[in-house]
């Protein structure tokens, strides 16, 4: 029994470096957009965000678990592999979600080092491609799957940037562009409210309360739709009269300082959709952390290999908690270097990234492919550079993050490899000791 | 590590309006020195000199700091090749302003008192069409932010159409100038017609440029 605690307790460890690193390199990029346009100060963006990622975490977690642990390599041909001894399946499954969740710890911190701007998602995805490789085979990773989530890698950053193209041309066009910026954003500043208040009632209601208070038998999703429409229009209602009576009496002021009140309208959007995206990171990316360590906690304590592992609530807030442990002790630091690079990003740019960054993860969680939330928000900040909306972007960081989308996987494979190959010579009798009724 | 901080970078925009003040500043130090000149303050003159050429070089060095973010920024906002053109431009103005300190300097050239009020008249025209052109970047740079659509553009396309009336302004003041330097024919040596001639063709070179980029910066306003 004691060296059952011991793995959970080194697994739960080498989790919790994985949720840190999340938490110091990861957490500043989702509230970059808020902290950069000056809605929020460095120190409240750092509470903001922490709340925002463990709530995430805890709250809509477990959903991309299943993915990164069961869509690539099934469990179940691990178990039927012919000419295993007892416990030896249980055993591999073990060594190979610690291999590759200490991978891609690994990996992370290499990249960082680098300066190489990695997805922790592409690296776990990677990692457990890599085991399955080893300890079952190339048919044991589902490679349909595996091509899907890849692709979906590519897909993400350019569905969010063809949404925020879309959203700042309006916003530009409709509002900034205009002769009366004031007046103008009276008349369409609420159709934005809609948009937002709808996609993040949908990111939150949708799952989150399902799973926080079960499943609720009238929730269908055509209601959660309702209600989403409803909350949406009815902010978008309140925003109207918010909005009315700000800019009312600055209508025939100069127009830039029309311009300037208009900003000061989207203040308040940028600081909800930069704490939705936190949420979403939070939700998308603790999976990373933890999933691998709910493997092998539940493996340990049923001694079996199940289909699907429920995430216990415990292990969903001790990756929240890494996160929040990882913001508070490092992560600051990137937050004030964001807060002080970014000068360019105006809260209307921000909410536009915010809102597209947003909608693009929750629909790729919903099919249950994990994509990078920082790699989704990098791709609608470009949408807005081809809107015109930035001096240009750098070319060599774009170059960096599509590199790093074609080397992480192969990377990861081979380092979890190693490390599997490693763990499977040092520790797969004891675990067999262990696992063996 | 910031992706987003890194991946946006240093918006060569503001950079360009940077560039364009010290060009500007450059372009100031004319009008003193022909003040020098009209009062034979030498040792004034060649302080006046030594500024031009130390802010000619900030300049030069912020030119370099933008030509190298160029070429490795995607999705500029402007046409690139555009917005070469207009540093160029604008590089030329600052280089002019230091060929006339250099002129200036180069041997105690009495300006004849006749054409002191035409030549403070046409160096005060030159500043003005310089003092427009940096309103308009500083402008552009205001533009960017609404991304180059609406009232505002139209405003700065305004300032531009000026700079064209302005620059015309400058030309005629240079020919009088021009016409006032001849008629010393016989009353002051060669080598000082000479020297008046060659300081007002770089004046007028350096309207002319303002006006190129004038130019430039409405070209990449249309974009």
């Amino acid at each position: 029994m004691d060296i059952t605690v011991f793995i959970i307790g080194v697994t739960a460890l080498i989790g919790l470096y994985m949720a840190w690193n999340i938490g110091a390199n990861d957490v500043a990029n989702s509230m970059a957009d808020a902290v950069g346009s000056k809605a929020l100060s460095i120190k409240q963006a750092v509470i903001l965000a922490g709340i925002c990622e463990f709530a995430g975490a805890v709250l809509v977690g477990s959903h991309v678990t299943d993915t990164v642990r069961k869509g690539i390599v099934d469990p179940s041909i691990i178990v039927n592999l012919p000419g295993l001894r007892e416990g030896e399946a249980a055993a591999i499954i073990v060594i190979g979600m610690a291999a590759a969740l200490l991978c891609a710890a690994i990996w992370l911190n290499i990249a960082t080092l680098i300066g190489m701007p990695v997805s922790t998602t592409h690296s776990i995805v990677g990692a457990v491609a890599g085991f399955g490789i080893v300890a079952a085979g190339v048919e044991a990773v589902n490679w349909t799957k595996m091509s899907q989530i890849v692709a979906s890698w590519f897909i993400s950053p350019l569905v969010g940037g063809v949404c925020a193209f879309i959203l700042f041309k309006f916003i530009s066009a409709k509002i900034l562009g205009r002769t009366r910026p004031a007046r103008a954003a009276i008349i369409y500043t609420p159709a934005i409210v809609f948009l937002l208040i709808f996609v993040v009632c949908l990111a939150t209601i949708y799952k989150g309360l399902k799973h926080v208070i079960g499943n609720i038998p009238w929730l269908t999703d055509d209601v959660s739709l309702v209600i989403a429409v409803g909350l949406a229009l009815f902010s978008a209602l309140v925003s109207r009269f918010y909005v009315k009576a700000k800019l009312q009496n600055k209508r025939d002021l100069p127009i830039s300082q029309q311009l300037e009140a208009v900003e000061s309208v989207f203040v308040p959007l940028v600081i909800i959709s930069s704490c939705s995206v936190a949420f979403a990171h939070g939700a998308n990316d603790v999976a990373n952390a933890v999933g691998p360590f709910a493997a092998i906690v539940n493996i340990l304590q049923t001694g079996d290999v199940a289909m699907k592992v429920g995430v216990p609530t415990w292990v969903l807030c001790l990756g929240g908690g890494g996160i929040v442990l990882g913001l508070a002790s490092y992560g600051h630091k990137v937050m004030t270097t964001v807060g002080t690079k970014i000068t360019e990003i105006t809260p209307s740019r921000g909410v536009a990234a915010d809102i597209a960054a947003t909608a693009t993860v929750l629909i790729c969680t919903r099919m249950a492919l994990p994509v990078s939330t920082t790699h989704t928000l990098v791709g609608a900040i470009m949408g807005i550079g081809l809107a015109r909306g930035f001096g240009g972007i750098d070319r060599d960081v774009t170059r960096n993050i599509f590199g790093s989308w074609f080397i992480t996987v192969p990377i990861a494979a081979l380092l979890s490899i190693i490390l599997f190959v490693i763990g499977r010579a040092l520790f797969l009798d004891v675990l067999i000791g262990v696992l063996a009724p | 590590m910031t992706i987003i901080g890194d991946l946006l970078g240093n918006s060569p925009i503001g950079q360009l309006v940077d560039h364009a003040r010290k060009v500007h500043e450059c372009v100031e130090l004319i009008k003193p020195m022909i003040e020098a000149l009209i009062a034979e303050d030498w040792e004034w003159l060649n302080e006046l000199h030594d500024r031009v050429a130390k802010t000619e070089y900030e300049a030069d060095k912020l030119k370099h700091d933008i030509r190298d973010n160029l070429p490795r920024r995607y999705f500029l906002p402007v046409n690139r090749e555009e917005l070469d053109g207009f540093l160029q431009c604008q590089e030329k103005m600052a280089d002019y302003a230091e060929d006339f300190s250099v002129i200036a300097t180069i041997r105690k050239t009495k300006l004849h008192e006749d054409l002191h009020e035409k030549f403070m008249a046409f160096v005060t025209q030159v500043f003005q069409v310089s003092g427009t052109l940096l309103t308009a970047a500083v402008e552009f740079k205001n533009l960017a932010e609404v991304s180059f659509s609406g009232a505002e553009a139209r405003m700065v396309l305004g300032l531009i159409n000026n700079l064209g009336v302005e620059e015309w302004q400058a030309d005629k003041l240079g020919r009088q100038l021009s016409i006032a330097i001849y008629e010393l024919e016989n009353k002051v040596s060669t080598i000082d017609i000479i020297f008046y001639e060659k300081m007002l063709l770089k004046l007028s070179a350096i309207a002319n440029e303002a006006e190129n980029a004038g130019d430039f910066l409405r070209a990449m306003l249309r974009k």
